[in-house]
């Protein structure tokens, strides 16, 4: 005869191993849904998981680009205030030295003379100032302030000017000092200028502006020989003082060319940073969601699993239940 | 006389039944047993000089289907091996993390390159030095521990080989003696079906290991072969040799003879190769395990250790060091031998120059390791050139990875991916191997005990029993009725 039978176990087997592969389903899928992760984000990409990387590398760095290019904007900024603090520094003395020949009294040019030393001090002290413990117009020497006391700038152009006799001996003694490297040059106490800072991917803000810019040493020499005359150069000599004083304020007039010249350079650097980080604002959003689009779970799917599994959970519950109850020896009492 | 032969019929029907009863109680008490093989009582009817004599039971059979047994035992061996290779796959890859965990190699190497590009806005920046070496610090780290994951791994599989080696051992000589018995039982005419359980048992238990062929031999008798021809038991049990070692580092290999290979009776066998006579069993797997997948995994993180170092080495990029000095990345302190990348990834440390923990100092990250006194603060033009360096394509100069052009952080992208294709792949292999196991145990399992039907059966030995005392009762009345007619 042809046994016709069906062993126990395979039943109890069928029905373990379905109940078993059904749990696990229910408990990633509620990992998942909880999470929004996948629970093995290799399946989910089919192994290549390069795309990820990338876009957390990217991630990652645009952080630092955020960082980074706040640092260069303070910078920038900084040196910006400076600049038109020095341009209303000299703005405010300009007329008046120009004027100085008509000066009815030598009593006048000492006191305008008085105001350029102040205003140097003031210069001085606008291009030493510092943002966030940076110095911004030291270069690298970013512990430094770029430049010694106003008085000890005037007393090395005295020493350079010694001897002069007129006006245009002691202007050219001072234009030579501030051009030369052993003068104005020694004088710097900063360090080359900043190497480019990255602001975003393969972009770099150049904040090359230091207290060396020809700007700022035409302002500053202006400021000088104002200043110089209230230190009591070519004494006794009233035409020559006011010759002086006349030279003072044409080269602060002509330095306000290159300020300008400056500032709009250091606009244009603060102009790409902004770009820079506006691109880097957009391009991280542009990540991020595509990074939850290949990287996370969509949720109303795993929800639908979820509640899939369950249902079969359900069911297959109910058919051990009827189908463990389904026996002959029940039947046989 | 034909009433006496009817007396006796009937009561070789009972003393039947009731052997049936006895077999059937058995094999519903062992309905859930494993490896027990159903039994029947096989009859045939009892032949007297040419006349029946009643029913006469012809001895115990087993219902066991060979073929079905022995493809199991394969898919059991298939099954441990592709197992075994899947769960050290997916080791390595949790070594080298998750790939959108904060721990993985990948996610170390963004917080470094992150630290870099703050490092070069603000050199002077203490909390930022201090960020790229501890950035860096961690991607030292991270090689570090997968690499000593990777070699625990070979320990652990070393150690188990030699635990199945032991139990191999210790099974066949179990089967030598049971061999043995079943002969002497045999002749003497014994049931010997449980000693033929217990023995399939043993064979299922170290079919794991090894995949066997069963070969049966007269009086109960078997020798086992492994499917790559190695004798296991043949009158004699075959001999397995291996001694486990203490310490595994990734120099140490079977070839350069730090890790034993197995013998049989004392001749040793290639363990990997097609002339293996061991392969296909979880025995194969972990030898695999040890000196090939492994090894190899651990060659790959190696190559891109030495990638990393010599990125960080290349000539000009740190004006400050001499030639022959070691650069950011060292191999454990000093400069790397490009003859000894093995096991590179594990000695990979940072520069001492650049670590106040080790008497460096911060600022040499800025101003070159070479550096002797603190340069201009806001010099970042190095730290520039570090993270330039990082993303720079460049081709693998070690064989030890897939050879190629990219930059560092694609690199690390590409191990990743590479361990976890590995991963996958071999989980699928796994689970066509699980399922072909599981349909073959199912298949067994139809042919195991069926409760409702030995009940149907016991309702048959319970009729025919009666009948038979029926039987016995008439014939009882019928020879009163004789006895009375003499009264």
């Amino acid at each position: 005869m042809t046994r016709v039978s069906l062993g126990d176990a395979s039943l109890t087997n069928i029905l373990a191993r379905q109940g078993a592969a059904l749990r696990a389903e229910v408990q990633s899928a509620s990992a998942e849904v909880t999470t929004g992760k996948y629970q093995d984000i290799a399946q989910a990409l089919r192994g290549d998981v390069s795309p990820v990387l990338a876009i957390d590398a990217s991630l990652a760095r645009l952080a630092a680009f955020k960082t980074t290019a706040t640092d260069a904007a303070f910078q920038t900024a900084a040196q910006q205030a400076a600049i038109t603090g020095l341009s209303s520094l000299a703005s405010g003395i300009t007329t008046t030295l120009l004027g100085s020949r008509d000066f009815p009294t030598p009593v006048q040019v000492n006191s305008i003379a008085a105001d350029a030393r102040g205003r140097l001090a003031s210069a001085v002290g606008l291009l030493n100032s510092q943002a966030t413990g940076r110095a911004v117009f030291s270069g690298m020497a970013t512990d430094t302030a770029p430049l010694g006391g106003s008085d000890d700038l005037l007393a090395a152009l005295e020493l350079a000017a010694a001897g002069s006799t007129t006006a245009g001996q002691v202007s050219a003694a001072v234009t030579i000092w501030f051009a030369s490297a052993t003068g104005y040059g020694t004088f710097y106490q900063g360090a080359a200028a900043l190497s480019p800072t990255p602001i975003a991917l393969g972009e770099s803000a150049d904040l090359f502006t230091t207290a060396l810019d020809p700007a700022i040493r035409d302002t500053l020499a202006g400021f000088a020989m104002a200043a110089l005359l209230d230190r009591g150069i070519l004494t006794g000599d009233a035409g020559e003082r006011a010759i002086l004083a006349q030279t003072a304020g044409r080269q602060l007039l002509t330095s306000e060319d290159s300020r300008i010249t400056l500032a709009a350079r250091i606009g244009t650097v603060e102009a790409q940073i902004e770009t820079a980080r506006t691109r880097n604002a957009s391009e991280e959003t542009a990540l991020a969601t595509l990074r939850l689009d290949i990287g996370s779970v969509d949720s109303y799917e795993a929800a639908t699993r979820l509640e899939t599994a369950r249902a079969q959970l359900e069911s297959l519950y109910l058919v051990i239940a009827r189908v463990s109850r389904l026996s002959l020896v029940e039947f046989l009492r | 006389m034909s009433i006496t032969s009817a007396l006796s019929g009937a009561l070789s029907g009972l003393s039947v039944t009731s052997r049936q009863a006895e077999l059937l109680s058995s094999n519903v008490a062992n309905a859930t047993t494993p490896g027990y093989v159903r039994r029947e009582l096989g009859l045939r009817a009892a032949m007297l000089g040419g006349t029946g004599q009643g029913v006469e039971a012809t001895g115990v059979t087993r219902n066991l289907d060979r073929h079905l047994l022995s493809e199991r035992r394969l898919a059991l061996a298939g099954d441990g091996d592709r197992s075994l290779r899947s769960t050290l796959l997916k080791r390595v890859e949790d070594s080298f993390g998750s790939p959108d965990s904060a721990g993985s190699l990948a996610a170390r190497l963004a917080a470094f390159d992150q630290a870099l590009v703050e490092g070069a806005s603000r050199p002077e920046s203490r909390a930022r030095q201090q960020a790229i070496l501890s950035t860096a610090q961690s991607l030292t780290a991270g090689f570090a521990s997968a690499t000593d994951d990777i070699q625990q791994a070979r320990i652990n599989a070393d150690r188990q080989i030699a635990s199945e080696v032991g139990k191999l051992n210790a099974t066949l000589t179990q089967l030598q003696t049971l061999n043995i018995e079943l002969r002497s039982f045999s002749g003497a005419g014994r049931d010997v079906s449980a000693l033929l359980d217990e023995r399939q048992r043993l064979v299922d238990s170290i079919s794991a290991i090894v995949p066997v062929r069963e070969v049966a031999r007269d009086l109960n008798q078997i020798a086992l072969f492994t499917t790559g021809g190695a004798t296991l038991l043949e009158g004699s049990p075959a001999v397995f040799g291996f001694t486990a070692v203490n310490t595994i580092t990734p120099e140490t290999t079977l070839a350069a003879g730090g890790l034993s290979g197995i013998t049989i009776n004392g001749s040793p066998f290639a363990t990997a190769g097609p002339s293996s006579p061991i392969l296909g069993g979880t025995l194969g797997a972990l030898f695999a395990v040890r000196d090939e997948l492994a090894t190899k995994t651990q060659g790959k993180l190696d190559a891109v250790a030495r990638d990393l170092i010599e990125r960080f080495s290349s000539a000009g990029l740190d004006p400050t060091l001499t030639p022959g000095s070691p650069s950011l990345f060292t191999d454990a302190g000093a400069v790397f031998n490009p003859l000894y990348e093995v096991g590179l990834a594990g000695r990979l440390t940072l520069n001492a120059a650049a670590d106040p923990a080790q008497g460096g100092a911060l600022f040499r990250l800025r101003d070159g390791l070479g550096a002797l006194a603190e340069g201009p603060p806001g010099n970042g033009t190095l730290l520039t050139a570090l993270r330039s360096t990082l993303n720079l394509a460049a081709p693998l100069s070690s064989i030890g990875f897939t050879a190629g052009t990219r930059n560092f952080a694609a690199l690390m992208g590409d191990l990743h991916s590479d361990s976890s294709a590995l991963r996958l792949s071999a989980e699928a292999d796994q689970s066509f191997a699980a399922t072909r196991l599981t349909a073959l145990t199912d298949l067994e399992a139809e042919n195991g005990i069926d409760t409702d039907q030995e009940m149907q059966a016991l309702l048959v030995i319970e009729k025919n029993y009666a009948a038979n005392a029926k039987v016995i009762q008439t014939v009882e009345n019928m020879i009163d009725l004789l006895l009375r007619l003499g009264a």
